[in-house]
C-alpha cells in the first residue's frame, strides 16, 4: 500500500534553476518537497562562466555563484536536495512512483526539470580523446590549456561565451562556426574585441579531431568552398547545442520529435500530476530567466493540483 | 579502509564543488589541490588520471592502493570510498 509509505507532496527531478525556483515557492507554502540531482546543483547554469542576462544582477554574476544562491534560497525554506538519480517514473493510482538511487520514492505530484546537456559532434576522434584533448566544460577543463592553442566549435551563445572565458588561458583560439554566428549581439561585440586572440572561421564544418602520439594535434574541417582546412591545436572545446535529458522518460511521457517533454498550457505532461519546466520542456527558450519563471509557474500549478486531490 | 582523499580542482569547476559536497555529506575529510593556485601540480593530476580534466579524486587506502575517479561520478565515487 502506497499510503503506508512516506509520500512527498512533490518530487522534483533535477535541481537547476527551474526546479530550485519551484522549490522556493513550494517550500514556502509547506509543500513537502524533495529534489533529486544526478549532476550539478544549479544545472548548466553552474558550469557557465558568467551570466550577464539574469535579472537582478546589474554587473552580471558567475554561473557557479548564481547556482549557489539559488540552492541556498531553496534550502532556507526547507528544500531537501538529494544527490542521486531518478531512473523511472510510473503512476500508481493517485501517486507517482519514482525509482531512484535511494530506492523507490512516492509522490503526489512530480516536476520534471532535468534540463539538457551539451550535444556531441559524432566525428572521428571525439570520443577517443574525450577529456584528453576534447572537452565540453570550459570552466572545468580550461585551466589545463595555459599558454596553449585551442579550437572552439560552435557559433551560439555558449560557444562564444566559453571561447571568451578560455582567452584567459590560451595563446590563440580558432572558433569554427558551421554557418553564421548566432550568439547575441553583445557577445559578438565582445568577440570582436578579442580579434587578436580569437579567429572566427564561418562556414567551416568540423570533420575530424586528429591526434599524434595519443595527443590531440589538429582539427580537420571543410570550408564553404569545399576545401579541406586544418587547424593546429592542443585541445578542442565543443558547444554546438543542447540535448534534453529525457532518456528515462521514453515511452512513459509524451516527448516531441527532438525528445523534449510536451506539456499543456498549465505545464502538465501527458501523465496527470506530472509537470515539466525549464530547458527540458518542448518550446523552452533555453534561458535561465525563463527556466526560473517556468519553475514558479509550475509550483503554482502543483499547488492547485495538490488542492484538487486533497 | 580509506587512509586519505585528495581532490584536484579549479576555481570555476562546478563538478568539483559537487564532489566536495558529497564527500562532506558522507563525513569524509579530504585535501584539496586547487590547480588555479598550484598550476605546477597539473602534471601530477594528469599522471594520476590520464585526463586533462577536473575534478580528479584520488582515494588512498590503508594498504596504499589508490583509486582514481574522474568527474563527479557517484557510481564510481561510492565504491571507491566504501
Amino acid at each position: 500500500m502506497v499510503e503506508d509509505k512516506e509520500v512527498y507532496d512533490v518530487v522534483m527531478v533535477g535541481a537547476g534553476p527551474a526546479a530550485l525556483t519551484a522549490a522556493i515557492y513550494t517550500c514556502r507554502e509547506d509543500i513537502k518537497t524533495v529534489l533529486y540531482e544526478k549532476a550539478v546543483v544549479g544545472g548548466l547554469a553552474a558550469i557557465t562562466d558568467w551570466v550577464d542576462n539574469y535579472p537582478g544582477f546589474p554587473e552580471g554574476i558567475a554561473g557557479l555563484d548564481l547556482a549557489e544562491n539559488l540552492r541556498k534560497q531553496a534550502e532556507r525554506f526547507g528544500a531537501d536536495i538529494r544527490l542521486g538519480d531518478v531512473m523511472d517514473i510510473s503512476a500508481e493510482g493517485d501517486y507517482k512512483k519514482l525509482v531512484t538511487t535511494d530506492g523507490d520514492v512516492y509522490a503526489r505530484t512530480v516536476l520534471l526539470a532535468t534540463g539538457s546537456d551539451y550535444k556531441k559532434l559524432g566525428i572521428p576522434g571525439e570520443q577517443e580523446y574525450y577529456a584528453r584533448g576534447v572537452h565540453y566544460c570550459a570552466t572545468c577543463d580550461g585551466a589545463f590549456y595555459r599558454d596553449k592553442r585551442l579550437v572552439v566549435v560552435g557559433g551560439g551563445n555558449s560557444a562564444v561565451q566559453e571561447a571568451l572565458f578560455l582567452t584567459r588561458f590560451t595563446t590563440h583560439i580558432d572558433l569554427l562556426v558551421r554557418s553564421d554566428l548566432r550568439a547575441s549581439e553583445i557577445l559578438q561585440h565582445e568577440l570582436a574585441k578579442q580579434k587578436d586572440k580569437i579567429t572566427v572561421h564561418l562556414g567551416v564544418t568540423t570533420d575530424e579531431i586528429v591526434a599524434t602520439d595519443n595527443k590531440v594535434t589538429s582539427v580537420r574541417g571543410t570550408d564553404s568552398a569545399g576545401q579541406t582546412v586544418t587547424y593546429e591545436t592542443d585541445g578542442v572545446f565543443i558547444f554546438i547545442g543542447l540535448l534534453p535529458n529525457t532518456g528515462f522518460l521514453q515511452g512513459k511521457i509524451d516527448l516531441d520529435e527532438v525528445g523534449m517533454i510536451k506539456t499543456d498550457e498549465l505545464l502538465q505532461t501527458s501523465m496527470p500530476g506530472v509537470f515539466a519546466a525549464g530547458d527540458v520542456r518542448s518550446g523552452a527558450t533555453m534561458q535561465i530567466a525563463s527556466a526560473a519563471g517556468e519553475g514558479a509557474t509550475a509550483a503554482m500549478m502543483i499547488r492547485k493540483q495538490l488542492e484538487r486531490v486533497a | 579502509m580509506v587512509k586519505n582523499i585528495t581532490i584536484f580542482t579549479t576555481n570555476t569547476c562546478a563538478y568539483c564543488g559537487m564532489v566536495k559536497k558529497w564527500l562532506g555529506a558522507k563525513g569524509y575529510e579530504y585535501e584539496e589541490v586547487n590547480l588555479d593556485q598550484n598550476p605546477e601540480r597539473q602534471k601530477e593530476a594528469f599522471e594520476m588520471s590520464g585526463v586533462l580534466s577536473v575534478p580528479v579524486t584520488v582515494v588512498t587506502r590503508t594498504d596504499e592502493s589508490k583509486e582514481v575517479v574522474v568527474g563527479y561520478n557517484l557510481a564510481k565515487l561510492a565504491p571507491a570510498i566504501a
